[in-house]
């Protein structure tokens, strides 16, 4: 995704703030091995939670292969990247507002968008370790991960980026022109990990609540995640969680870059740009 | 929701010849930072048109960019946590300038800025005069042909703005031939530095010209200071006072003005 949004960003670039990011993050060395570590212990919650539950959620476990561990790890994991789309794009924006940063990169030949975009990009390198370390504790622990889709899950996990990159590009709209209060993060926040499957199968609900379900990206996401990951699904098995994330990237990308243009020329005119 | 708008900037018309340094002066809120950022493009004009370089500052936004430096006197537009190199280096990506090139003009401008021992050392260690030295540098990193500086002695003392001022002369205008434009509180810096000047207050311009020919027009005893006061009705010693909060706050009724 980081790559088609502008001409302007290119891989050398990109590089570049990723070894800033880098350098600001290892100044700070404790804070970062220290989120790592505790990832353990959250990881470590539902394990006790899936033994407690034991073989009782079978039957609606039935379709992700059964075990509730294994369902709740790629739940959380997979997850972890629609939270950092959500924080990561309005917070590089705030972060760089706050250091006074912001305005030196905006008069360069750089671009906004390729600015707030590359900025984020740190976030989701650092996502993607944290998913690691979850199935790599979670296969530890005994989750079932063994039958894997690796084509069908890397499919998934370019468009689970889109779609959830563009859900926080559109937040990084409205912290942009509001400053605080963004009602896409709040919404997503707060409907996703419940309507999304990330704890319990969507199937659980009755008739009109499975209704929102289908209506987040995240049920998408994590349901194709699961039949790749735990069932080893084909591509076939694939294809319609593939084809509905699609169908948002294909949504969800334009419209968050056109709203965030928007806001980048309603800033602009209104001189706020670089205010918090 | 009403949103609050002002007009910060009104009927401004101000010409700067290619390889002079022109210099704004004016109290806070006088709309001197807004029109550095409207021409580099950081803020867009609600109406009128500003070139630079002959690129339209609305239209042609990222060919203004490409051609121009910006100087900040704020010390927080750098990572603190880095080192100035890596700085440099941050910011030399921003303008497309990678690898050995990058390399070679960041190891000049750290020579020329007098920067080069320290240059791998964090940036928070600096001085107030290092870090505006490696502001400079970062301004010249594209090799633009203009140059904007916002009251860039602003934070130094007197030693420092001294030789800052000596730098920008040698080096930025007299080796280089950059054309400058820069805004300042400091009249003895603009009589020392720039050849034309514009004054400004309230969002307009209310002259401009050559400092020894605005200067000449109230006769020959006049100061700058005469000048901008004859032009605004204000003394400048009070604007300067506005600048100077520890010393002077309590002489002063309400709070402290915008930057301007």
């Amino acid at each position: 995704m980081i790559f088609m949004i502008s001409p302007d960003l290119s891989f050398r670039k990109a590089g570049s703030f990723i070894k800033r990011s880098y350098l600001l993050q290892m100044s700070y060395k404790l804070e970062f091995f220290l989120r790592l570590f505790f990832a353990f212990f959250n990881i470590l919650t539902y394990y006790f939670v899936a033994k407690l539950i034991g073989t009782s959620a079978a039957p609606y476990l039935k379709p992700y292969g059964g075990d509730y561990f294994s369902f709740v790890l790629i739940g959380i994991a997979f997850s972890t990247y629609l939270m950092v789309s959500l924080r990561s794009f309005s917070e590089s924006i705030r972060d760089e507002q706050m250091m006074g940063t912001l305005e030196a990169m905006l008069v360069t030949p750089t671009d906004t968008t390729a600015v707030i975009t590359l900025s984020a990009l740190w976030s989701f390198i650092v996502a993607s370790l944290r998913v690691f370390l979850y199935l790599l504790i979670g296969i530890f622990l005994g989750a079932k991960i063994a039958n894997i889709n690796v084509i069908g899950a890397g499919i998934l996990l370019v468009l689970t980026v889109i779609c959830f990159g563009s859900i926080g590009i559109l937040s990084a709209s409205f912290i942009m022109i509001f400053k605080r209060g963004d009602p896409i993060n709040m919404l997503f926040m707060s409907t996703s990990e419940l309507f999304g499957g990330v704890f319990f199968p969507v199937e659980l609900f009755p008739g009109a609540l499975q209704g929102i379900s289908h209506l987040l990206p995240m049920t998408y996401s994590l349901n194709g995640m699961r039949h790749a990951l735990l069932q080893g699904y084909s591509l076939g098995g694939l294809a319609p969680d593939i084809l509905a994330l699609i169908i948002f990237s294909l949504i969800l990308l334009p419209l968050s870059l056109l709203i965030f243009r928007y806001a980048v020329v309603r800033v602009k005119e209104e001189g706020t740009l670089v205010q918090y | 929701m009403k949103r609050d708008e002002f007009t910060s900037l009104n009927s401004v018309s101000i010409n700067v010849r290619e390889g002079e340094v022109f210099g704004l002066i004016g109290p806070n809120g006088a709309g001197k930072t807004t029109l550095i950022k409207i021409l580099c493009t950081l803020i867009t004009p609600t109406s009128g048109r500003a070139y630079v370089n002959g690129y339209d500052v609305i239209k042609e936004s990222s060919d203004v960019r490409r051609s121009i430096g910006f100087v900040t006197t704020d010390e927080r537009s750098f990572y603190w946590r880095l080192t100035g190199r890596q700085n440099l280096e941050f910011f030399a990506a921003l303008h497309n300038i990678r690898g050995n090139e990058a390399r070679e003009r960041i190891g000049e401008l750290l020579r020329s800025m007098d920067l080069s021992e320290r240059a791998d050392e964090l940036f928070m260690g600096y001085s107030a005069g290092m870090k505006q030295r490696l502001a400079i540098a970062r301004g010249l990193l594209n090799e633009p042909s203009v140059l904007f500086m916002d009251e860039p002695t602003r934070s130094l003392d007197p030693g420092a703005a001294r030789s800052l001022r000596e730098l920008i002369k040698s080096y930025i205008v007299n080796e280089q031939g950059k054309t400058v434009f820069l805004s300042s509180h400091n009249l003895d810096e603009v009589e020392d530095l720039c050849q034309r000047i514009a004054i400004f207050d309230r969002g307009k311009v209310r002259a401009t010209g050559t400092v020894n020919g605005l200067k000449e027009g109230l006769g020959s005893e006049a100061t700058l200071c005469d000048v901008f006061s004859s032009f605004t009705g204000k003394q400048f010693s009070d604007e300067i006072a506005f600048i100077k909060p520890r010393i002077e706050r309590s002489h002063r009724h309400g709070g402290f003005g915008r930057r301007g």
